[in-house]
């Protein structure tokens, strides 16, 4: 029922945001200032398109990092690097000095080592960018901590990323596929579970 | 046994400080919205302390009741909701799913309490008043309604860690931030299923009366009447 | 077409690649390694003091892990680092029992406020023409230093003068030392709706120069002359606490509150009886009930001890003092004067009390000492159910001051810079005092901290006194340092409350109290080894460190940190009741007033506000748009008219009047209340300020600058409701009164 009505709203209005959006320069799309009333939740005809269609901007590392690599290695990733996944809702991105826990003694003559060790001199930070995460706009409050109790297995949301050396997005974090996963576990399907 | 979170509110002991109001803006993100808006009765309150005179000088008398969403069992907002976003949860609460409105303000002209509030813009916090924003709770946009949540986000905490305990609520262990800030515990939440909380103990009171209790909207917060000698 | 297919058709055309690149800009800025390991989404809560009032209420931090924008090595960049995100009450504290009042709660917004001082200031226009340049505090501190080793090597170190608000903790005791030791008077502290004349009655009724603790939870009857004591007077968080328990906390029991007082107050709302008086007559009250009490032999004479003795007239039964001439001086009526005595007499324990309004007369010492007599004579004086006083810490610094040292006062210094052809003060250091927002016009504080050489404030915002300011030294948000306090009321063990910094410094700011330590070291003549502390911390630490160990295996110091203070019973006896000889006996004189009767028909009445207190908290965003619980009034300030006045003079809500003294005039919405006398016009403060910050400046108008300059002779307070005004309707609404209740117009401008 849903899906039906979605896709009917897409069969009319795809072609008219696409010619809105086409015709939308890149310079009037840089943030106009805000509105004091009546602002739309996108300031921006592309950004509301983009945000429609779950489009986003690859995420550019720094500098690739082996996954697995340092799985090979046997460090698990909930044990060293994202345990804030165990204790609360957020996985949390290491920073340097995470990595400068081993890399201080280990391989340290490699030149992505030597970058890492450089970061850390310089008291700044290895710029990672997100690969999951939700959009504010879709107002789901996802913790972590409570699906790890349940066993759920980090390769479930986060596909491969074990096996990669740049993380990519790999399985797509819709509302169905959460939903799916909860009835087949019993787990409560409130909107109010995820949405507040 | 699931939950049925519920509140009351003694009006015998509420001095109308208003710190509910306060702590409430604090815990949700909700924005303020400046002097011009507020003018335009676009400030957005979940929580509010509405007072009421009676007499005339020098007999004048004030009465302080601290209205928020009520909760309904049988709630005007929700069946005019075209997009349910305005629904009603197992344990009772009356959600607003943000992305699910579409900002018709349908459920606010038929809320009987005046507890929902419409977002005419988007909210802006003038850096760094950013910061002290509460990241358990969502930041709501331009053109969806919001109203009191009976902070769900402490509620789906404390549910989420007495799973991971294996233990119950405790009750009183549970607080939204309003009751937990009332310096004269005037408000007490609790599981209104469970018969010996203090919530249900208080709900039974014989000064305990629902706000427009006729109108059958089957309020899940119950005030408890000031008593006067005078 | 399905999504799948519209994405295709988008990639094809390339307008996706354009849409990706347009959608979200990417400001990317340097993310600095953070200083601490926290866990990302789980709160932490840290034991906190809470600023705003000298209540000295124990707080929880929520504290967790954000992104904030700092400077580090000059560069600008992101930090991942521990933020307070909320305030609570700490459970653990006696005052605070876990609670926290309105104001309390929006204490945050200090620390996160968008017009913070960032880092230190120097003037470069004009005094007082807000134009300042950014320095380091190199060369800060430096000025600093260079201005006072100026005084001491022309001999005039007794010229430097420190201005500061109510601290009683360490803070305050290092300014005290910090001032001795340099050679300087001791430290200026004014606070227009201080509390002055009540701890001076108590003094000379009970030996104690503090303020009262309400023993509410046991109470069974009250009566209040015009204490707000659930709202914005003395301790209001432990007061409501007890207020709720006095009311339901008992099965089968319910105290019963009377409140005496010419303008309903929140607290007042709140009474079973609320009795209007006229203003300056509430001591008049307290004698005629004491009157009954002992005119019908219901207690004897002598049961109030010293507290009735300092009464003109007590051992003769009050003879002055019958109902009628009661009624007729107060304008309540005899039977209710007779029957409130009786209730006292057969409802025990009661408690009477005083504060607000009724002391801020010329005759306020008479009417709290009226007031403390009348407890005195129930029996209720360090009784349960009573009026007890909470054990004290003794500091060096209580043995020291000897009774005949009167602190100065803002009106002396005022006078005396003015008089003088150079001012006596050349140097003023000003800490958490807006005097120029608070005093009355007549003092003329302005045009005299003008007069002084140098001036510098520890302030973290622009406001009227600090815009005076030539150097700007912003001290951290309370959060980010080290605070402490020993509060004077509100428990039944003594308390100092302590709190480390929460959070790191989000600006280039330093504590105060470090600043001085290390102005003292780097004077000529150091002042180092009298105070012999590198930080504030050492000096807490050995202050902490003198107090009893809670228990046998853990260290005072290290307990406070954790649990937010230290409470107990202290040493020996604690602070001695201060032997004071009795004066002649006080007569209660009738008040004076400011402006004659037939010019100026009504008492005006400026009351701290709910939400700004003085004044100093209207900078507060959350604050300006908390409806007053009285008039829902949000963004605003108002004129609190009595019905029957306003249909006389045509006064409709949200007419702007003028209301003028004898000293100036002010312009504000009209607000119909029946909770105000007819002969009286109320008027929040907190409002009118010319610069603070973008939330305040410009807002409202500030009642302070129409009162006059009257004040109680004993302790030169300002006896701030004893001005008389008249009352002029001017136009129609312009808009500025924002009420939340039926305000909901879609067009405020437009009269309905």
């Amino acid at each position: 029922m849903h899906t039906d009505s979605y896709g009917r709203f897409l069969r009319w209005a795809a072609p008219l945001v696409v010619a809105l959006a086409a015709v939308s320069s890149c310079r009037l799309a840089e943030e106009p200032p805000a509105a004091s009333v009546f602002t739309p939740a996108h300031r921006t005809i592309g950004s509301a398109v983009n945000d429609f269609l779950n489009i986003r901007p690859a995420p550019a590392q720094p500098f690739p990092f082996p996954h697995k690599a340092h799985l090979a290695k046997g460090i698990m990733c909930t044990e060293y690097c994202h345990e804030s996944a165990v204790k609360g809702p957020i996985a949390g991105l290491p920073s340097v000095k995470t990595c400068m826990i081993c890399h201080e003694s280990i391989a340290t003559d490699r030149p992505l080592i030597k970058t890492v060790a450089d970061y850390q001199k310089r008291g700044i930070d290895i710029p990672w960018q997100r690969v999951y995460g939700y959009a504010s706009e879709s107002h789901v409050r996802f913790n972590h901590a409570p699906h790890l109790r349940a066993k759920v297995d980090c390769v479930t949301c986060h596909g491969n990323i074990g096996q990669q050396t740049v993380a990519e997005r790999n399985v797509d974090l819709k509302m169905g596929f959460c939903v799916n996963c909860h009835k087949s576990k019993q787990a409560p399907n409130e909107c109010l579970t995820c949405h507040f | 046994m699931a939950h049925r979170w519920g509140m009351a509110v003694d009006l015998d002991r509420c001095t109308g400080c208003e710190a509910c109001v306060t702590a409430c803006r604090a815990e949700n993100n909700v924005p303020t919205v400046g002097a011009a808006q507020a003018a335009t009765g676009r400030a957005i309150h979940w929580m509010r302390v509405e007072r009421y005179w009676e007499g005339e000088f020098p007999d004048a008398r004030l009465k302080f009741r601290p209205v928020l969403c009520q909760q309904c069992d049988a709630a005007p907002c929700e069946p005019v909701c075209p997009t349910y976003a305005s629904h009603h949860t197992e344990e009772g609460l009356n959600a607003q799913v943000y992305n699910r409105c579409i900002g018709t303000r349908y459920c606010a002209n038929a809320c009987p309490y005046n507890v929902r509030f419409f977002n005419f813009f988007n909210p802006i916090w003038d850096k760094p008043l950013h910061l002290q924003l509460n990241p358990d709770v969502s930041i709501r946009e331009v053109g969806v309604m919001e109203k009191c949540t009976f902070c769900v986000q402490r509620i789906s905490a404390a549910e989420i860690q007495a799973k991971a305990d294996n233990t119950p609520i405790t009750d009183g262990d549970l607080k939204p931030a309003c009751v937990q800030s009332c310096p004269a515990t005037a408000l007490v939440f609790g599981d209104l299923n469970d018969s010996e909380s203090a919530v249900s103990r208080l709900s039974r009171s014989s000064r305990g009366s629902k706000l427009l209790g006729d109108l059958g909207t089957q309020p899940k917060v119950t005030y408890l009447a000031r008593q006067s000698q005078a | 077409m399905d999504r799948r297919a519209f994405i295709k058709v988008t990639a094809i055309t390339g307008t996706s690649a354009t849409l990706a690149n347009c959608g979200n800009p990417e400001h990317q800025l340097i993310r600095f390694v953070p200083d601490e390991e926290r866990v990302p989404g789980v709160a932490e809560w840290k034991p906190g003091l809470c600023p705003l009032c000298s209540a000295g209420c124990g707080l929880l931090v929520r504290v967790m892990e954000g992104d904030a924008e700092v400077l580090r090595g000059g560069q600008t960049g992101v930090m991942k680092m521990g933020l307070a995100k909320k305030l609570e009450g700490n459970p653990a504290h006696p005052i605070s029992q876990g609670k926290l009042c309105a104001r309390g709660q929006a204490a945050i917004q200090l620390t996160y406020h968008p017009d913070r001082i960032a880092h230190p200031l120097k003037r470069t226009g004009a005094r007082g023409s807000g134009q300042f340049q950014e320095v380091s505090w190199d060369v800060a501190l430096a000025e600093l230093v260079t201005q006072l080793d100026g005084l001491a090597a022309a001999g005039n170190r007794q010229s430097l003068a420190f201005m500061t608000g109510p601290s009683t903790g360490q803070r305050g005791e290092l300014v005290s030392q910090f001032l001795s030791r340099f050679g300087a008077p001791p430290a200026l502290s004014y606070e227009a709706f201080g509390d002055e004349v009540l701890r001076r009655a108590n003094l000379m009724s009970f030996g104690r120069s503090q303020l009262p603790t309400l023993d509410l939870p046991r109470t069974r009857y009250v009566i209040s002359f015009g204490a707000d004591f659930l709202g914005t007077w003395n301790s209001p968080v432990a007061q409501s606490a007890g207020y709720g328990h006095m009311r339901q906390g008992r099965s089968g029991v319910r105290a019963t509150f009377v409140q005496l007082e010419s303008r309903m107050s929140q607290t007042g709302a709140n009474a079973d009886e609320w009795i209007p008086v006229r203003p300056g007559t509430e001591g008049v009250v307290a004698l005629g009930l004491a009157h009954v009490l002992l005119a019908s032999g219901l207690r004897p004479a002598n049961a109030a001890g010293r507290a009735g003795a300092v009464i003109d007239g007590w051992s003769s039964g009050l003879s002055a003092y019958t109902p009628a001439e009661v009624e007729r001086r107060t304008g309540v009526v005899a039977a209710r004067i007779e029957r409130l005595a009786r209730e006292l007499a057969d409802q025990r324990p009661g408690v009477a009390v005083i504060g607000g309004a009724p002391l801020a007369h010329t005759n306020g010492l008479a009417a709290a000492l009226a007031v403390n007599a009348l407890n005195a004579l129930l029996g209720s004086v360090g009784e349960p159910g009573g009026v007890n006083f909470m054990p004290q810490i003794a500091r060096p610094g209580d043995t020291t001051r000897s009774r005949g040292d009167q602190p100065p006062t803002l009106a002396r210094m005022t006078a005396d810079i003015l008089a003088a052809d150079r001012s006596p003060v050349q140097a003023l250091l000003i800490d958490d005092a807006n005097p120029v927002f608070t005093a009355p016009p007549a003092w003329r504080v302005r045009e005299a901290l003008v007069k002084v050489p140098f001036m510098a404030s520890f302030g973290s915002f622009i406001d009227e006194t600090s815009v005076l300011a030539d150097l700007i030294l912003p001290d951290h948000s309370f959060l980010e340092s080290w605070t402490d306090a020993r509060p004077e009321s509100g428990a039944a063990v003594a308390v100092a409350t302590l709190a480390p910094p929460a959070m790191r410094p989000l600006h280039q700011t330093r504590a105060m109290p470090d600043v001085l330590l290390e102005v003292a070291g780097r004077l000529a003549q150091p002042l180092s080894p009298a105070l012999p502390w590198q930080t504030f911390d050492e000096m807490l630490r050995a202050a902490f460190a003198a107090l009893p160990a809670p228990a046998p295996d853990a260290d005072a110091w290290s307990s406070a940190q954790q649990q937010g203070g230290w409470w107990g019973a202290p040493a020996g006896n604690g602070l001695q009741i201060v032997p004071v000889g009795l004066a002649a006996p006080l007569k209660l004189a009738d008040p004076q007033f400011d402006g004659a009767v037939a010019e100026y028909p009504f008492h005006f009445l400026p009351y701290p506000s709910q939400a700004f207190l003085d004044g100093r908290l209207a900078h507060l965003p959350w604050l300006q748009e908390l409806p007053d619980v009285m008039s829902t009034a949000m963004w605003s300030s108002w004129v609190e008219i009595n019905p029957q006045t306003a249909a006389r003079l045509r006064i409709a809500e949200g007419d702007i009047v003028e209301v003028a003294s004898t000293q100036g005039s002010l312009r504000a919405p009209a607000l119909v209340s029946p909770g105000v006398a007819p002969d009286v016009i109320a008027m929040p403060a907190g409002q009118g300020h010319e610069t603070f910050t973008r939330y305040a400046s410009g807002r409202g108008q500030n009642p302070m600058k129409i009162l006059a300059p009257l004040t109680e002779p004993e302790t030169g307070a300002l006896a701030w409701a004893a001005t008389r005004v008249r009352l002029s309707r001017v136009g129609g609404p312009t808009g500025e009164l924002i009420l939340f209740a039926g305000g909901m117009a879609e067009h405020p401008n437009v009269r309905r």
